[in-house]
Parts: structure tokens; C-alpha cells; sequence
């Protein structure tokens, strides 16, 4: 049976230095599905998101994604670290969607689309420009491919870095609260594309404070509160009937 | 700008529409008083410089264009232009490896950057000049073999290879900083954009920070260069036949020491004014409120309406 699309998690443990980030965290998530995770800032929910793309690495713990320990490889007595050139093969597997878009500046939209097949797979500029068109008409920015970043608005710079993404064919995608720097207006047009791509299939892991789109479009909903999951389950039902007091005070804030 | 404005009960009064009245600076007594200081002084250093006979102006105009000083000035030309060249090259081998992960290479890097910056130029000149006292033989050979060839350092190190060795090594170090300043100046935020589509080490920095890093690096290395032009001057002591030491040359026989140091200081001066220029376009080419857009972007005007998702 094929893993690709899966993340799997088991004991997690992250700190920085004396701060403990993450602990015992497990997690199973299907090819496919759909999973947000709330939670108040701190939590530790960014820095899981970061571990399952190699921005950070845990300190202990089995993290698996696509089946494939991620930067390690596993002997009888510990986990080795990879070489960086297996680590990047991994993360092209994994896309990652900023807060802060982080797109290149110096490159127009469709530079940045194709930044990743051409300067990492070493695909042919000609066949990478046409898959970045496609990618970005897709988004809704089809003829904004020359722009350069600071010549889009936040809504649209998101799209593109969502395109971005996309096109290293990576078979799961990580948003880190992705509309948390987008005016109010613009951040449906980022949601729409997201529920897109759940509906195509996408493995998805969504950092977010958007409780309705985590209430329509997620599989599984995550609490997590000092660097664990506090409670989980479907969003319904976590989100209109929370069990533990920590997410109850938590809800009762931003619903 | 004066109306006539007519009031309801007929009066005509000519005066000028208050919100056409032009709003004037205000002058202190202060600016008056700098205007006349400052212009006495200047009127007395004019009459000063034009009226001594000592300054012989006609020595100035004679040895301006003598060959032995252009000679001078094309060698000073050559080891700014030579060294500023080499500078950067190490300097950015030496940004690179100073902000390494790896703890022994940033350190060395760290090391040579104090060791070159925290010691005069003048010192270091002089020391490249008088490195055969250290090593008196250089051997380049294959190791574990016989073959090796000796050479002389001393009939190597010449005062112009000492200049342009200690210039660059120099210079490096001062690069270094800058090179690194502007990769400091590249967000964290876009070298993890490039680590999470798995770019390599070096593609990252062919493609996303040097490309970044470029608007902060250019400006200074302008300055750099002009400064370099001047610090040329340093090599006069190892009798490198540059710009001040042919002046130094030809005054040390005519004992007409002020009007030649003038002749050189021109020349500076010139070179200085020349470079000023194209630096200055630099700068506004690269200044921070405009380079948030890449040059050629800029013409385009943002006029259509936006894309919106599907």
C-alpha cells in the first residue's frame, strides 16, 4: 500500500533551549484529509506545521511523512540525520504556504511559479512556463504572470505562492495561517482556492483562525494549547461541542 | 496673484487672495550672520591662495599633465581598480564561509576579518614588503614527492605585488562585512520559502539572496571603491611609482614640494569627483524606499482590476 500523502506522528517532542514547544504529540493524518489546527498563538502549532516541512526538526519522537522517515534515516539504536541533498528531495514532496507569502521579489509571478521545477528539478524552462500559466490561471491570476510581488495585493501574492507550491507536485501541502496577513476583503479569495484544492484531493495540513473554513472544508479539527493536542475530532463537533475547559475558554474568544 | 475682491456693500479694495499668498521661510539673525562669516572667510582664502607667491600656480599648471605623474596616476588607476577587483572576490568568499553553519569555517573567516581590520593598512603594507624576513623560500611542490621548485620571495615580492597583495587582503576583509551585511538584510522568511521548494545551498544563493542582497552591497562597494582610490596613496612608501610618490619624486630634485603635492591632490580630487558621480546614481538606484521593485518593473502602471479566485 502506497503512504504518499500521509503524515504520521507519534511522540513528538520539541523545545527551544529550556522551552519545551511540542510534547507527545501523535497524529495520523490519510492521504487526502484535511486538517486544521487552531489554537491560541504559542501553542506550538506553527512549529509542528515547521517539522513537517524540515524547518525545524524534532528532538525525539517517529515522524513520518509519505511514509519516509522525514531527514532521518532509522538505525537498530538511533535516527541519523540525511544528507541535505536527500532532505530537499524530501521537502519537494511538501508544500509549504507562509504567513508572509515570502515571495521572491526579485522574480514576477510567474518567475516565482517556476522558481522550483527549474532550479530544483531541473525542468525545461519552456514545459515550466506553461505548467506555471496553467497553475496560475488555476489560482484565478492567469494574467498577472508578469507582475512583480510588490505589484500584487496580499490576496493575490498568497495565490501565487499557493501556485508556487503546487508546482514542485508535492503530495502534501502545510498553509501557515495563511490569510492572518490579509485584509479582511482578501481573504476569501485565498480560502476558495484552498477549498479547491481540499476538493481535488490534497493532502492538506492548515495552520488557521478561520474557524468557518475550518468548520466547512477540514476532516479533522486540532486544539493544541502548550504544545500539545488538547482535544480532537471532527470540526462539527469539536467546534459545537468542545469536551475539554481549555478549548471551551478558547472557543468562547474568537466564536 | 493681486485680485480685487469686491465686498457686499460695494467697497473695492485691491489686496491678494489670502490662499494664493505664498508662505516664506523664516531667517533668523543666525543665517544673516553665517552668510557674512562665512563669506569673509572664504573671499580671505581666495585672496590668500591667489595672491601668495609661494603656491606657484604656474609649477601646478606645468606639472599637471607632466608624463611621470600621469604615468603615476595610471599605475594608482590600476592598483585601485586591481585590488578593489580581488578585494571583493575574497570578500565574498569570506562572506560566504563567514556565515556558515559550520563552526570552524565561520570562525577562521571571523578571525581573519579582525586580524586585517584591527591593524592598520600602512602596517600591513609594509609587512607583505618584508614577509621574505619570515619566509625566506617559498617551495610549491607535490607533497610525498621530490618534485618541488624554490623561489626567491624576495625577488617575487616586489613593492607593486606587495601593494596589490596588502590592498586586497585589506579590502577583502572590509568587503566581507558588507557582503555579509546585505545577506543579513535578506529575510529569514525568504530563505525558508527557498529551503521548503528543497533549493540547494548554492542555488539559494545564486537565486535568492545575492539577487536580494544586491541593493545594500552595490552602494557601499561604491564607496569603497572611492576610498580605495585615495588609500593608494599608502603605497608611496614602499617607492611604488604612483600617483603621490612621482609627485614626491620630482619635488625630492626641484624642492617645489607644495606645488607638486597640489598637482597630486588635484588629480585626487578629480578622480574623486568622477566617481562620485556614477556613485551617486547608485545609490538612488538602490535606495531603499524605491527597490522594493526590481528596475524594470516599475514602469508598469497598475491600472487593471484585480484577479479574483475562482
Amino acid at each position: 500500500m502506497s503512504n504518499d500523502g500521509t503524515i504520521h506522528a507519534r511522540g513528538i517532542r520539541k523545545s527551544f533551549g529550556y522551552k519545551t514547544v511540542l510534547q507527545n504529540i501523535d497524529l495520523d493524518i490519510a492521504c487526502g484529509e484535511v486538517c486544521c489546527i487552531i489554537g491560541p498563538s504559542g501553542s506550538g502549532k506553527s512549529t509542528l506545521l515547521r517539522c513537517i516541512n524540515g524547518l525545524e526538526t524534532v528532538d525525539s519522537g517517529v515522524l513520518k511523512v509519505n511514509g519516509e522517515d522525514f531527514g532521518y534515516y532509522e538505525t537498530d539504536t538511533a535516527y541519523h540525520a540525511l544528507s541535505p541533498k536527500k532532505v530537499a528531495a524530501q521537502r519537494t514532496r511538501v508544500g509549504m504556504v507562509f504567513q508572509q507569502f515570502n515571495l521572491f521579489p526579485n522574480m514576477t509571478a510567474q518567475e516565482n511559479v517556476m522558481s522550483g521545477p527549474v532550479l530544483v528539478k531541473g525542468t525545461h524552462k519552456k514545459q515550466a512556463a506553461e505548467r506555471a500559466q496553467e497553475l496560475l490561471a488555476s489560482v484565478g491570476l492567469g494574467a498577472f504572470g508578469d507582475r512583480y510581488p510588490a505589484q500584487l495585493s496580499g490576496g493575490q501574492q498568497q495565490r501565487v505562492a499557493i501556485a508556487r507550491s503546487l508546482a514542485m507536485d508535492p503530495e502534501i501541502m502545510l498553509f501557515d495561517e495563511p490569510t492572518s496577513a490579509l485584509d479582511p476583503e482578501k481573504v476569501g479569495e485565498v480560502l476558495a482556492v484552498m477549498q479547491d484544492l481540499a476538493k481535488k484531493g490534497m493532502t492538506m495540513v492548515v495552520v488557521t483562525h478561520e474557524m468557518g473554513f475550518a468548520r466547512e472544508v477540514s476532516d479533522t479539527l486540532l486544539f493544541m494549547d502548550e504544545g500539545v493536542i488538547v482535544e480532537r475530532g471532527a470540526p462539527r463537533e469539536v467546534l459545537a461541542n468542545p469536551k475539554e475547559r481549555r478549548t471551551q475558554a478558547f472557543l468562547k474568544q474568537v466564536l | 496673484m493681486v485680485q480685487t475682491i469686491s465686498h457686499g456693500s460695494g467697497n473695492k479694495i485691491d489686496r491678494t487672495d489670502p490662499a494664493l499668498k505664498p508662505r516664506l521661510r523664516r531667517r533668523g539673525v543666525f543665517e544673516y550672520v553665517a552668510w557674512v562669516v562665512c563669506g569673509l572667510i572664504g573671499a580671505g582664502v581666495l585672496v590668500s591662495v591667489s595672491t601668495n607667491p609661494n603656491f606657484k600656480w604656474d609649477v601646478v599648471a606645468k606639472y599637471f599633465t607632466y608624463e611621470t605623474i600621469i604615468n603615476g596616476l595610471m599605475l594608482t588607476i590600476f592598483l585601485t581598480v586591481a585590488s578593489m577587483f580581488l578585494g571583493t572576490l575574497l570578500g565574498l568568499g569570506l562572506a560566504i564561509m563567514r556565515s556558515s553553519r559550520i563552526k570552524p569555517v565561520a570562525l577562521t573567516a571571523g578571525v581573519y576579518i579582525t586580524l586585517f581590520r584591527g591593524t592598520p593598512v600602512l602596517v600591513q603594507l609594509i609587512f607583505w614588503f618584508n614577509i621574505a624576513a619570515l619566509y625566506p623560500n617559498l617551495t610549491i611542490g607535490i607533497p610525498f614527492t621530490n618534485i618541488s621548485t624554490a623561489v626567491d620571495v624576495n625577488a617575487v615580492m616586489g613593492p607593486i605585488t606587495a601593494a596589490l597583495i596588502g590592498l586586497s587582503l585589506n579590502q577583502a576583509a572590509y568587503m566581507a562585512e558588507i557582503i555579509r551585511g546585505g545577506f543579513s538584510a535578506v529575510g529569514k522568511g525568504q530563505i525558508e520559502a527557498a529551503d521548503s521548494l528543497g533549493m540547494s545551498g548554492a542555488t539559494k544563493m545564486r537565486k535568492v539572496i545575492i539577487p536580494q542582497a544586491m541593493p545594500s552591497i552595490i552602494p557601499a562597494t561604491g564607496n569603497q571603491f572611492i576610498g580605495m582610490f585615495k588609500e593608494t596613496s599608502l603605497v608611496s612608501v614602499l617607492g611604488v611609482a604612483e600617483l603621490l610618490q612621482s609627485a614626491q619624486l620630482i619635488y625630492a630634485r626641484t624642492y617645489e614640494t607644495i606645488p607638486l603635492l597640489i598637482v597630486a591632490s588635484l588629480w585626487y580630487l578629480v578622480m574623486t569627483l568622477l566617481l562620485s558621480y556614477p556613485q551617486s546614481l547608485l545609490e538612488k538606484r538602490y535606495s531603499r524606499a524605491t527597490s522594493s521593485l526590481p528596475r524594470k518593473a516599475k514602469k508598469i502602471v497598475l491600472t487593471e482590476p484585480e484577479g479574483v479566485a475562482r
